[in-house]
């Protein structure tokens, strides 16, 4: 299983954590197409290495976080607060 | 105290050994296959039965050959066996009991004539891929094949009437896990706890020390000497007849207990700083015709059987050997007054060609054409590493030439290895080795970025014995012959890891232990590769077969009840189970309840009800983001429903939302959306918005919560209440009152309708609500109060019109299908989902919601049901009930567009294929549509 | 009307005998086991939410991850990075909420909510305490990760669930406390994974919070 070090509460099991998919930025609604919004909605990148991901500490701080984690190795190479980003769809 | 078994009157304990772990002062017997046989505590269930003479312990998998003992170690391929409800017992690791009743397995009708033996002389058409190739065609047969296999079917049986054990886990952070209580691995714990470490030493077998118990004089005197520096030594904890499964990201290293107190297993979870794995090194068998015979046997099969047991493996031998492990084989048996008739040195070229014999070894051939008549064959042609842990860190075996053998190919710094995997030398050598890892583990857990030095061990040469010119039996416990693989290899199956699976070698109990390294080996040859090139199998986690029970362990089942749960189990209420709320569904009858909320008054329990309590200035703009309605304008003490759609305009939850103070909301959500809502409203808090000023607080355990419903709530509720003004003026539909129930202060009410009656939900400080709900039911006796359930409040919900979401509606009904079309303001700044309601407003090619009536008063069609107009579905039922207030059926369900006009006639299909024709009723709610009693 | 005559009363059935203390229904039994669990529901409970820099915050002062007692005898536990748990005498809710409502400023957006009927509260005391809880939570108990006035949030025999050391008189004591409607579920795991310890539940007396 594997840790992710929460900026709040150190390194914890990763089962502690409810996986929200990857970070991304809601677009503006007024004037978004219907193919930005619906890429927004369903298209992912999905790579087989670093990737950036929005990760809720479900059991824990309750605070979502953005993790760069290498989806090969499952590498955790930063954990953020997300900031400004929009809820994941 | 010696005695001879009744069973088969023969004795062959030895008289005292030095290393023995037999206690002598306790006999004990138990049974085998019906008979009663003599043991010592201590001894292993195979030990026991060897100590009478037994020599057949099981019947093999496929060919259901006779097999004894080999190994005399929890690998024992031929030494499965049934004690009591359990089946598949490793019979050469666990230790007799009394009273023990242990069975063979895959014997019928019994060990000693076994008919499903004659596979044996089919063996021919069990070849390579023989299930792949017999049972495949025709197809209409695989019902009947599946029935014959199952007869043939390995294992033993699982009685359905075994009673349930304790299995536990638990969680660890040991900073080094060692892998392996043998010498290096002793040491290695000594050396990383005496540098401050806190240290898990687990070890498979009952006792610490290796290979070191079944040795001589000098290796017996070590073992005191590690064991004692163990004891010693503060910060280990050493768990013994356990054993390390695997190894996952993050240094997760799952420990099985296999006898701790009190539980049949327990499960560890250890979260290691470094693991060390120091398994020692496995003997490996020699494939040639006639190896597994009862009476052949590995050299630590043999020595452990002398000196662990005292039990002597048999009277005449032959010895075939290519290392120190067989000279030593030689000597115990020697001392054991075994005859060694002869000693095949492999070193010099020597050989054996077949061993022969039926339920027993009876002469061996060599290869220098001789044939010697015994009862033992002891073989020692190398080993195997079982570098599984580090290979489940990522770790790829290296084969050695000159060693025969794979090691390690290194470079993991949270992952080590030491001891026989790691390299050869003397005992002193292997000991330092440990201690200098056990101090590298140490240093690394404490400090991420150590990287220090790991002396290492020499490499001594071995002769490469895998096979002889004849054909043997490469996996035992799945019968795969050296033959079957090299047909594998000729049809063209030339890779390791297709062979694997193509023959099912090291697929089996051993799970490549025993027979990886040969069967890489037969495929090397085969192929004209070398075993380097061949590559192994890789090794997957379990390192060794874990049972269900230590898997599930105690189960974690997590239950949530309401403060009225005691008065709803002392009256008889069904419970329902709903997420991981137990609540009421019924009291005994829900029409009955429907009636009596209908006619008078009654109670329901609503706590599991999503309660938020919302404070701040910025909650307008929270609710008008999360709602697709309009909530600027809520006045203080109103009440507004709302509804939620997700970004792709899909309903997610509806509820209500009362203003109780100037920057003060308590917002509902549904019992089973209640999660997902406060998760989504922290979601636009903390990553859209996170300068809005709100505090957000989930309430739903602190209020009991009461919906009190029927044209009588008034007047129960004023016998509770005197400090709100309860008349419809002064408290209409659609508002919220703060004040005390039943003299409890902080308690707040609000009037809503989901039942189309009257009715007032009240919230009171939880641990008063089972106090309230009984004052409530003592004071409205003489209104007839009655408490109804769930299946009430559905019925009710159902006959108004009301949607449950997640029943009326799915993962793909938008607001506007699910005639909330009222509700969708598109004129606000921004709302989740906006962009979608907005591209569907106007459109109407989506399903309807609308309220339907079978023409049959009595047809209920089951929720679920298909709406079809000429062949093609055009709709489906979401919820049904019988109303008792109508007396006749009524449904919710969707239609296509142009069947949802009042009055379109449509042909529901019921599950048994009937028809049920139904009309669309003029809107949603068929009891009270203009609302009078709501309004009351 | 007007005779205030409920009774308040935990989610966890009280162990025989039966008591009451200050207007609650708790458990009269008492305890010498060496790893006992008491039902502490009738102690008070706040939640506040305030900015860690603020007045509120630096009045509370222990942060995120902490606990400790103010003069007051209130335990103060730093239950989120911008959020406390207060433990207070049973009823000082209200004036623990005034307090804290007191000191809030005009700029900074400050909430205390009484959750005392909301929080299902235990504590669990003795030698034992700690192997029993990790047989329920992943968490490193031990003292370099949990020393004593620890305070983390994890999941406890799958409950979400919050955990404050308070040793007392040295022998290890946590403060366990979930929402109240798991509370019955998660006392029973407790005391299921306590039983090879010898667990035994204790009453609960109106003493409770003196000493901490």
């Amino acid at each position: 299983m594997i840790l992710i070090p929460c900026p709040h509460c150190g390194e914890r099991n990763v089962s502690e954590f409810q996986y929200v998919g990857e970070a991304l930025t809601r677009p503006n609604p007024d004037g978004v197409d219907p193919e930005q919004w619906r890429s927004y909605l369903y298209l992912r990148s999905n790579p087989a290495g670093p990737t950036v991901e929005s990760w809720f500490h479900r059991a824990g701080c309750r605070r979502y976080l953005k993790v760069e984690r290498d989806t090969v190795t499952n590498e955790v190479t930063s954990v953020t607060l997300p900031g400004r980003g929009g809820p994941q769809p | 105290m010696r005695r001879k078994a009744q069973a088969t009157g023969v004795d062959m304990r030895l008289g005292p050994r030095p290393g023995e772990i037999i206690d002598r002062s306790r006999g004990l017997t138990f049974t085998w296959d019906g008979d009663t046989y003599p043991a010592y505590r201590g001894d292993t269930i195979t030990s026991a039965l060897a100590a009478a003479g037994v020599r057949v312990m099981s019947r093999s998998f496929k060919y259901h050959r006779p097999r004894g003992v080999m190994t005399t170690s929890y690998l024992d391929p031929g030494c499965l066996v049934q004690v009591g409800d359990e089946p598949n017992v490793r019979a050469s690791h666990r230790m007799v009991e009394p009273g023990m009743s242990a069975r063979p397995q895959n014997a019928w009708p019994s060990l000693r004539y076994d008919v499903k033996s004659a596979n044996g002389a089919l063996a021919p058409f069990l070849s390579a891929g023989f299930y792949y190739k017999t049972f495949m065609r025709p197809k209409r047969l695989w019902p009947a094949y599946e029935r014959v296999l199952r007869g043939f079917s390995p294992g033993g049986a699982v009685s359905p009437e075994a009673a349930h054990d304790y299995y536990d886990k638990r969680y660890a952070h040991p900073d080094v896990v060692v892998a392996g209580g043998g010498p290096a691995g002793m040491a290695a714990a000594v050396a990383a706890a005496a540098a401050g470490a806190a240290v898990m030493l687990v070890e498979g077998e009952p006792e610490l020390g290796g290979h070191l118990r079944w040795g001589a004089a000098p290796e017996l005197a070590a073992l005191g000497d590690l064991r004692r520096a163990v004891a010693a030594t503060g910060g280990i904890e050493v768990l013994t007849d356990s054993v390390v499964t695997g190894r996952y990201d993050g240094n997760w290293v799952a420990v099985v207990q296999r006898s701790a107190p009190g539980v049949v297993e327990r499960l560890i979870k250890a979260r290691a700083g470094v693991l060390v794995a120091a398994p020692g090194l496995i003997e490996r068998p020699y494939v040639f015709s006639g190896n597994d015979i009862p009476g052949v046997m590995l050299s630590t099969g043999a020595r452990r059987l002398i000196n662990l047991w005292a039990v002597k493996p048999g009277e005449r031998a032959v010895v075939l050997t290519a290392n120190s492990s067989g000279d030593a084989a030689v000597c115990d048996l020697a001392d054991a007054g075994v005859d060694v008739l002869k000693i095949v040195d492999a070193r010099s070229g020597e050989d054996v060609v077949r061993a022969k014999g039926g339920r027993t070894l009876r002469a061996v051939e060599c290869a220098d054409g001789t044939t010697v008549e015994c009862d033992l064959l002891v073989t020692a042609v190398g080993w195997t590493a079982p570098t599984s842990l580090l290979n489940m860190a990522g770790d790829r075996p290296v084969y050695n030439e000159r060693a025969a053998r794979f090691f390690p190919g290194g470079g993991h710094d949270d992952v080590l290895a030491t001891g026989g995997i790691a390299g050869d030398g003397s005992l002193e050598q292997l000991i330092d080795h440990g201690s200098a890892v056990g101090r590298a583990a140490a240093r690394r857990a404490h400090e991420v970025s150590a990287t220090t030095e790991i002396p290492s061990l020499p490499v001594e040469a071995h002769p490469a014995l895998f096979k002889a010119r004849t054909h043997g039996f490469v996996d035992f416990s799945e019968d795969v012959s050296s033959k079957e693989l090299e047909e594998a290899v000729a049809e063209g199956y030339d890779s390791i890891e297709l062979a694997k699976r193509y023959t099912t070698a090291t697929m089996g109990p051993a799970q490549g232990k025993l027979e990886s390294v040969n069967a890489v080996a037969v495929v090397a040859a085969a192929t004209g590769a070398t075993i380097a090139a061949t590559g192994t199998t890789v090794w997957r986690p379990p390192y060794s077969p874990v049972t269900l029970g230590a898997l599930a362990g105690r189960s974690f089942e997590p239950v949530r009840y309401s403060p009225m749960q005691p008065w709803h189990e002392a009256h008889g209420a069904k419970p329902l189970v709903a997420g991981q709320w137990i609540r009421p569904d019924h009291y005994g009858d829900p029409a009955a309840e429907v009636r009596s909320v209908r006619s008078g008054v009654g109670l329901i329990d609503v706590t599991p009800l999503g309660k938020f309590d919302l404070r701040g200035p910025d909650v307008p703009k929270l609710l008008n983001q999360l709602y697709i309605n309009k909530w600027s304008k809520l006045a203080l003490g109103s009440v507004r429903y709302g509804v939620m759609c997700a970004e792709d305009g899909v309903v997610l939850d509806d509820g209500v939302t009362g203003r109780l103070g100037d920057d003060h909301y308590l917002m509902t959500a549904t019992s089973s959306g209640a999660e997902t809502v406060w998760e989504w409203i922290e979601s636009w808090l903390q990553t859209e918005h996170p300068e809005w000023r709100v505090h957000v607080a989930r309430v739903t355990s602190d209020f009991a919560s009461i919906n009190i419903a029927g044209p009588r709530a008034r007047d129960l509720l004023s016998l509770v209440v005197d400090d709100v003004a309860l008349g419809p003026e002064e408290f209409p539909y659609m508002r919220v009152r703060s004040g005390s129930i039943a003299g409890i202060d902080g308690s707040f009410m609000w009037r809503i309708g989901f039942t189309g009656e009257l009715s007032y939900e009240i919230h009171v400080p939880a641990s008063y609500g089972l106090g309230v709900w009984e004052t409530l039911l003592e004071r409205g006796a003489d209104l007839g109060v009655k408490p109804f359930g769930v299946e009430a409040q559905r019925i009710l919900r159902l006959e108004k019109g009301h949607l449950i979401v997640g029943q009326d509606t799915d993962g793909l009904t938008r607001a506007y299908g699910a005639g909330l079309d009222w509700a969708v303001k598109l004129d606000k700044e921004d709302f989740a989902g906006k962009p979608e309601l907005g591209w569907q407003e106007g459109r109407d090619d989506f399903l309807r919601l609308v309220g339907l009536r079978p023409l049959e008063g009595t047809a209920v069609p089951a929720e679920g049901s298909q709406i079809v107009e000429a062949g093609i579905i055009v709709g489906r039922i979401t919820s049904s009930r019988m109303s008792p207030t109508l007396g006749r059926s009524i449904c919710m369900g969707f239609v296509a567009p142009h069947l949802a006009e009042p009055g379109s006639a449509i042909s529901i299909v019921a599950p048994d294929g009937s028809r049920v024709p139904a009309v669309v009723t003029p809107q949603l709610a068929q009891v009270d549509p203009k609302g009078e009693r709501l309004h009351g | 009307m007007a005779e205030p005559a409920v009774i308040a009363r935990s989610p966890i059935t009280p162990a025989e005998p039966p008591s009451v203390v200050d207007g609650w229904e708790v458990s009269g039994r008492r305890s010498g086991a060496g790893l006992t669990l008491v039902d502490c529901m009738p102690l008070a409970k706040i939640l506040v939410r305030a900015a860690p820099d603020g007045a509120v915050g630096r009045w509370l002062g222990t942060p995120f991850g902490r606990a400790g007692t103010n003069p007051d005898g209130v335990l103060v536990t730093g239950s989120g990075p911008d959020e406390w748990t207060l433990f207070g005498p049973h009823g000082s809710g209200r004036a623990l909420v005034g307090a804290v409502e007191d000191l809030s400023g005009e700029r900074e957006l400050v909430s205390a909510l009484d959750v005392t009927h909301g929080r299902t509260l235990m504590r669990l005391t003795g030698a034992a305490a700690r192997p029993l809880l990790s047989k329920l939570c992943a968490v490193d108990l031990g003292n370099a990760v949990s020393p004593n006035s620890a305070v983390f949030r994890s999941s406890v025999a799958k409950v979400i669930t919050d955990v404050v050391r308070d040793d007392r008189s040295g022998v290890p004591s946590y403060l366990v406390h979930c929402e109240r409607s798991y509370g019955s579920y998660l006392f029973g795991a407790l005391l299921d994974a306590g039983a090879e310890f010898g667990i035994e539940v204790d009453g609960y007396t109106s003493t409770e919070m003196r000493g901490v």
